[in-house]
């Protein structure tokens, strides 16, 4: 009865959203912000990406929550899990491939990882994607070799400072007597590597936040499993 | 192509199409691993509705590139909204894990009723209460809960 | 005025820093946060007393709305900002154990997230600090490590899991239809773009959205376990606070953007089957806790049927409940501290803690509206202005009301006799639960505040007639943000 009753329900609301959502200008979107802000970006904050000058420009607080909201996560799991001590040894090692594949492919990934923060305001990408690479890259050893723990106290370290850097570069504009994350510096030319001012020091402060808070989640999860 | 289904029906339909399957599921499965993926699902539905909103014919993705001939490009600010959504959601979405994994050891299993019965005995015995009453007793000897321990997540799916 | 960032952006930094500073020195870290909400406090406190002209609109970022975020600062928003940090502070997590850095550093999240709540004025971003609330508060209901909590927290983020579903979708929703985010641009845009079924809509999938944590009738399915589960500071900020806060972005919602009568009347609607729902409830439940959780459903149950109602006065009688239950539900909750457990094992309380029995009455007269007391006039309040709708959904909303302060009445009371009773405690009940000093020092804070306001009622009325006027005033929010230009609407 409850099943009939959820699907009924379940069916309704698609097909009322569908009705209402088919209303829609599809393909035409009003752009009321989006255009004003496509042509005064290049000029207000120079990155070439206007998806990364929305992301730490125009919408800069909204990252620094969604920061927050990963530490919380992060620090939650941590307190959920706890540190526990496993004994190592009585684990089975990853197979021959995985074990010297992921020896393999760990400067590779650092490198990719590194390349797409470094160049989030040029290209698609960011600090998010790069710094999910980055975890990625310190999470397959631990695939590899499940007894393996990566140093939480090195991991906190670099997961307190990429977040304080990231606040502290807002205030060091209000210090200015700007607005809070008021992007500063130099411009440069657009689409150079080293241009849009700070926008590409608040990228790495977020790719090693997200790197560490996402490697020290799957770690803490991995660590667990093992236990049991 | 069957004429009377454009592009705009087809991504319409699985946008909201995912969020009804999520939302479907999390009512409806009985073990709690299963309604965090029926979570997933929903929130990738909500965020393809997202990035929709945004959706223009013939545009490129807001990159400027070094020539004279810019085309239009697609809203940016959707596509900074939907990669913030996801990031929350990744959060989240681990931290369901890892308490799931707590559960699983503390109670032995994730079936939703058992859950749901032996967190009510838990807290009724750090209360104080004597719980002679069982579970199944008649409904008028048990406390009257606004919406009955074990079809309480369903219950909020209906919302 | 760009300092008033720092009240969210400090407590962020001071979260991040935290568990680093608590290894290098314990001492530093254990002061690091309530130095940080001081400061809040002081930023806020000044603020108020300072000849600013409120309200004013903080651009973030130096991009001006509606292109940028910003931060939209009234009297109302001050008063939640302002209380949200000293509450903070008050429901700080004291007490030392291996995850004091972890739970500190959550509550600064969650005080930053709920300062962002009460100044944002921007759709997404209240959609992001609120998520950040929610997180941080799943953090520090786990941290009680026990089972059930464990159980509580999921149930809880599963169902705020499904808010912010459909939160997003009537966000994508209105961002289709107008193109913008920031509030004032929307209500600008709002009587030409979402007076019309897809308004409505996008209006009520964030209405259950953000009702997650309001407590909104068919959403509450997570109240009475958590705050069973949690510690009772933690339970007294998120019942005392937190609720009022999600209810704040809806109130703003319905004042700027849809302003509809059927958006109303789904308020009214919800906020009367909380009310039953709650209290019944309430009534039947055993132990302290949940007695709280379904009583604090159906008191948000009665300040949703004030949001429902028109005109100014209607917005009084909410801000005074809302306040008048932040006292006395954060005080009941610090109370419940040491009498968490059956009800049973109350009888005779009042003689080994008289200081924390004569509290309990305190807030039970209050709660219930005996007159000297603050309770009567917000209350008062709410029914004339009922009474003088004509519509007949609130009669019966009045008729629902009055049913509940019976029954509040009933089951405050009975407690009361207990705690009086002279009862012996019979040899089944060994525990004397005695309430821990720091709590009972905090709850008769609360209790003095709600004395001071019984003296002052006459000009805190007037202040807050002051503050409804100003948060009723769509204009001026619209003028605020975006200052007219000639040339029109953007």
């Amino acid at each position: 009865m409850r099943k009939l009753t959820g699907l009924l329900f379940a069916g309704g609301l698609g097909f009322m959203l569908l009705a209402i959502a088919s209303g829609l200008d599809f393909g035409s979107p009003p752009m009321r912000i989006g255009e004003a802000i496509q042509s005064a970006s290049p000029q207000e904050v120079g990155a070439a990406n206007i998806v990364t000058s929305v992301v730490l420009g125009y919408r800069g607080i909204d990252t620094l929550g969604e920061l927050a909201i990963l530490f919380a996560a992060a620090s939650a799991a941590g307190l959920v899990l706890g540190r526990r001590h496993t004994t190592t040894g009585t684990q089975r090692k990853g197979g021959f491939v995985l074990f010297h594949g992921g020896a393999l492919i760990f400067p590779f990934l650092l490198t990719i990882g590194f390349y797409i923060i470094f160049h989030g305001h040029l290209t698609p990408g960011g600090g998010f994607q790069g710094g999910v690479i980055l975890a990625a890259a310190f999470f397959l050893p631990l695939l590899a070799r499940p007894g393996a723990r990566l140093h939480h106290s090195i991991l906190s370290v670099i997961e307190a400072f990429a977040g304080a850097s990231f606040i502290l570069i807002g205030l060091a504009a209000l210090g200015e007597g700007q607005a809070f994350l008021q992007p500063m510096l130099n411009q440069d030319t657009l689409g150079a590597l080293i241009s849009a001012g700070t926008l590409p020091l608040l990228y790495i402060a977020v790719g090693l936040k997200v790197g560490a808070e996402l490697a020290s989640l799957l770690s803490n999860l991995a660590q667990t499993e093992s236990e049991q | 192509m069957i004429p009377g289904v454009t592009l705009e029906l087809i991504l319409y339909v699985t946008a909201l199409g995912l969020v009804i399957i999520g939302l479907a599921g999390v009512v409806l499965s009985s073990h709690l691993f299963r309604m965090v993926l029926a979570l997933v699902i929903a929130e990738a539905g909500a965020n393809l509705m997202l990035v929709l909103s945004g959706y223009r014919w013939d545009a490129v993705a807001p990159i400027l590139m070094q020539r004279t001939d810019q085309p239009a490009m697609v809203d940016p600010v959707p596509q900074a909204m939907v990669l913030t959504a996801i990031v929350i959601g990744v959060g989240i979405q681990a931290l369901a894990v890892s308490i799931l994994i707590r559960i699983r050891q503390r109670y032995g299993n994730l079936k939703r009723r058992e859950v749901a019965e032996k967190m009510d005995a838990e807290i009724a015995a750090s209360a104080g209460i004597r719980r002679d009453i069982s579970q199944d007793a008649p409904l008028g000897e048990r406390p009257l809960s606004p919406l009955p321990a074990h079809t309480a997540e369903s219950r909020g799916g209906d919302a | 005025m760009n300092n008033l960032v720092l009240t969210i952006a400090l407590p962020l930094l001071g979260a991040f820093l935290l568990p680093v500073v608590m290894r290098l020195s314990q001492a530093l870290g254990l002061w690091l946060g309530p130095i940080i909400l001081g400061y809040g406090c002081w930023l806020l406190g000044n603020l108020w007393f300072s000849d600013i002209s409120l309200p004013l609109s903080v651009a973030i970022g130096g991009f001006d709305a509606p292109y940028g975020i910003n931060l939209y600062l009234d009297s109302l928003a001050l008063l939640f900002a302002f209380a949200v940090q000293l509450l903070g502070l008050i429901c700080w997590p004291y007490g030392l154990n291996q995850d004091t850095a972890r739970r500190q550093a959550l509550m600064l999240l969650l005080v930053a997230a709920s300062t962002g709540l009460a100044l944002s004025g921007d759709l997404f971003n209240l959609y992001v600090f609120y998520e950040l609330a929610a997180v941080a508060t799943f953090g520090l209901v786990v941290a009680s490590s026990t089972s059930a909590a464990y159980a509580a927290t999921f149930r809880y983020l599963i169902l705020s899991g499904i808010g912010s579903v459909l939160t997003l979708l009537g966000i994508a929703l209105i961002y289709s239809q107008t193109g913008t985010l920031n509030l004032a641009h929307l209500a600008q845009l709002a009587p030409e773009l979402l007076n019309n079924r897809l308004g409505l809509t996008a209006y009520l999938l964030i209405l259950i959205g953000i009702g997650v944590k309001a407590e909104l009738f068919p959403v509450n399915a997570w109240v009475p376990e958590i705050y069973a589960t949690a510690s009772s500071r933690l339970s007294g900020f998120l019942a005392g606070l937190l609720s009022k806060l999600a209810l704040l972005i809806i109130l703003r919602l319905l004042v700027l953007i849809f302003d509809q009568p059927e958006a109303v009347q789904i308020v009214l609607i919800l906020g009367i089957l909380g009310v039953i729902s709650g209290e019944f409830a309430a009534w039947r439940a055993k132990d302290m806790r949940r007695m709280l959780g379904f009583s604090s459903i159906g008191q948000l149950g009665i300040i949703f049927i004030a949001l429902s109602l028109p005109d100014e006065r209607g917005l009084l009688a909410l801000l005074a409940l809302s306040l008048h239950h932040l006292v006395i539900k954060t005080g009941l909750f610090m109370l419940a501290d040491g009498w968490g457990g059956s009800l049973e094992r109350l009888t005779g309380a009042a003689k080994r803690s008289p200081v924390g029995a004569a509290l309990f009455t305190l807030f039970a007269l209050s709660l219930v509206g005996v007159p000297p007391l603050p309770g009567f006039w917000a209350k008062f309040t709410l029914i004339t202005e009922l009474a003088a709708q004509s519509e007949p959904l609130y009669l019966i909303g009045l008729l629902v009301f009055l049913l509940a302060t019976v029954i509040e009445t009933s089951y405050l009371f009975r407690i009361v006799v207990k705690l009086y009773s002279s009862a012996e405690t019979t040899s089944e009940q060994p525990e004397h639960q005695q309430l821990p000093g720091l709590s009972l020092a905090t709850a008769s804070l609360f209790g003095i505040a709600l004395l001071t306001a019984t003296v002052l009622i006459a000009p805190i009325g007037d202040g807050l007639q002051a503050v409804a006027a100003e948060a009723k005033n769509t204009e001026l929010y619209i003028q605020t943000v975006i200052p007219a230009t000639p040339g029109g609407q953007l």
